[in-house]
């Protein structure tokens, strides 16, 4: 699989019709939701956008290629630098709010990636709430699931705390990334850092070498490959320039992550197996 | 309980008279009141496209009309009639009622009567209040600013303003918030009630296949109108129950 079998979506065409899903071996996973992983921190630099380029990547590895949507109008980060099909919004725009949220609720087997900028956070958990969003979404077997980067300031808990409460019907991930360093004591203290003591569904973004985060964020760096690909000592030039340690510690932490982004999407299906009755395993 | 009668009058077009009826019998579905509707705006009938069940088209300056929406009253199982009156022609309407007797009656006790009167921000709705007036006495007076269309709206000067409803300090102000307007564009489009966009309902009851966005559009929009209605005590005041207050 090379970068050129992906293509990009310009901002102006209309969404094409999602494409047939590839067959599936597991005849079972037909009746399973497909997921809307909506990735979003209060603030910006909190590798948020990295973040969703892995989870893109984990969709794409397990047989599920995603559709990502960028909100940042401005930067057009992921556009930029990812190989998937990726659609760029400006949410201030009534047509791109539909593009978004009419699509990523649609029917249809491929998984959903959302980066929502911190540009637009208020503005995109405000649709999200009016347009009920969550049901919409469970009743054409998408099955959201929110992933929300703290960094180390208390009032991104507390955001975190509201966001839980207000889609109380939807899988909060509260997503924890060490490099942002250790907590303030102000935020260990406060309430909403408290709250999510007992939260069930958490993960940790492990230390990364800088230079391998910055390579990870080129274009020309496909994580599947990195994954795939045999670990070889001589091919540097494929991978960013990366070296051969560098590309091993890309992929420990690839795969450390990859089995952590595994395990609470499957709690979260699993809890709406448990809403949904119908499906059957 | 008493029928009621409800006219949503303009003396003059563009202020969105027909949406504020269409948000009215929404409403008043909602509180599980039976309704009926007379769509003045004969003979295109803008109303009864948007509700075809309910509404009935009438040419409200002939007699024969006039009996039809009168003589009904107390014989009808509905207990709300709502007058949608075209534009231009509330203050005639208003004394044709008053001509044939539908205002002693309403003194007599025997039907209870509303006006909501949507007024514009020009100058020339001041006078059109004033031609009113005299029929907007008590607390079934209901003045309707209807943003719906965000127009630049109610720069009104204080005190002309205070001069012209000094008359009728009872007088309910009513404000009918701005709607999305691909929201409000694809509802014209749809021809159903607003509920029925929210609920994805096509015009003949089939399921529709509007965006969710719109939906949700619509729906925190009517939830603001409702919480408005409620609290202007819309209802209590049809029924002259004495609950509510401004």
């Amino acid at each position: 699989m090379t970068v050129s079998d992906f293509s990009t979506v310009s901002t102006i065409e209309p969404l094409p019709p999602p494409e047939p899903a590839e067959p599936i071996d597991n005849a079972n996973d037909a009746a399973r939701p497909s997921f809307a992983a909506i990735v979003a921190s209060l603030h910006g630099r909190t590798g948020k956008t990295l973040f969703a380029r892995v989870l893109a990547d984990y969709f794409l590895l397990s047989g599920n290629r995603p559709l990502v949507f960028d909100t940042d109008f401005t930067e057009q980060t992921l556009r930029a630098a990812f190989p998937f099909d990726t659609v760029v919004l400006d949410l201030s725009e009534t047509r791109d709010q539909m593009r978004l949220f009419d699509t990523v609720a649609a029917r249809s087997p491929e998984a959903r990636v959302v980066d929502v900028s911190h540009y637009v956070f208020r503005k995109f958990f405000k649709v999200m709430e009016d347009c009920d969003f969550v049901s919409e979404a469970r009743e054409r077997q998408v099955e959201p699931v929110i992933f929300y980067i703290a960094n180390r300031n208390a009032d991104a808990y507390e955001e975190g705390l509201q966001l839980r409460e207000r889609f109380s019907e939807c899988a909060l991930v509260l997503v924890e990334n060490v490099f942002l360093g250790p907590l303030k004591e102000q935020t260990l203290r406060s309430a909403g850092y408290r709250a999510f003591d007992s939260h069930d569904l958490c993960m940790m973004l492990p230390l990364l070498d800088p230079a391998v985060a910055a390579a990870i964020e080129e274009s020309e760096v496909s994580l599947s490959d990195v994954i795939s690909a045999p670990l070889s000592r001589t091919d540097d030039s494929a991978f960013g320039g990366l070296t051969f340690d560098q590309r091993a510690e890309m992929r420990r932490w690839l795969m450390k992550v990859f089995r952590d982004i595994h395990r609470v999407t499957r709690a979260a299906e699993q809890r709406a197996s448990l809403r949904v009755p119908i499906i059957d395993y | 309980m008493k029928p009621v009668v409800l006219m949503v009058g303009a003396d003059k077009g563009g202020v969105g008279k027909t949406t504020v009826t269409r948000t009215v019998l929404d409403y008043l579905a909602a509180k599980n009141v039976l309704v009926r509707a007379f769509d003045a705006e004969h003979p295109r009938g803008t109303l009864q496209r948007f509700h075809p069940d309910v509404t009935e088209v009438v040419d409200i300056t002939t007699a024969a009309d006039q009996m039809k929406m009168i003589d009904t009253l107390a014989t009808s199982e509905v207990k709300v009639s709502v007058i949608d009156i075209s534009a231009g022609l509330l203050a005639e309407t208003l004394k044709a009622f008053t001509d044939v007797g539908f205002f002693d009656l309403v003194r007599e006790g025997e039907f209870n009567f509303g006006l909501m009167h949507v007024v514009g921000s020009s100058v020339a709705s001041l006078d059109e209040i004033a031609e009113v007036l005299p029929y907007a006495k008590g607390k079934h007076y209901f003045i309707v600013k209807n943003f719906i269309n965000d127009t630049s709206f109610f720069e009104w000067n204080p005190a002309v303003y205070r001069n012209y409803f000094r008359g009728t300090t009872d007088a309910v102000e009513v404000t009918i918030p701005k709607l999305n307007e691909m929201a409000y564009e694809q509802v014209e489009i749809s021809g159903v009630p607003f509920s029925d966009f929210v609920g994805n309902r096509g015009p003949d009851g089939q399921a529709a296949n509007n965006s969710l966005v719109l939906r949700g559009y619509v729906r925190t929009w009517m939830r603001h109108i409702t919480d408005e209605y409620d609290r202007v005590g819309l209802l209590d005041r049809l029924y002259d129950r004495t609950a509510a207050a401004a």
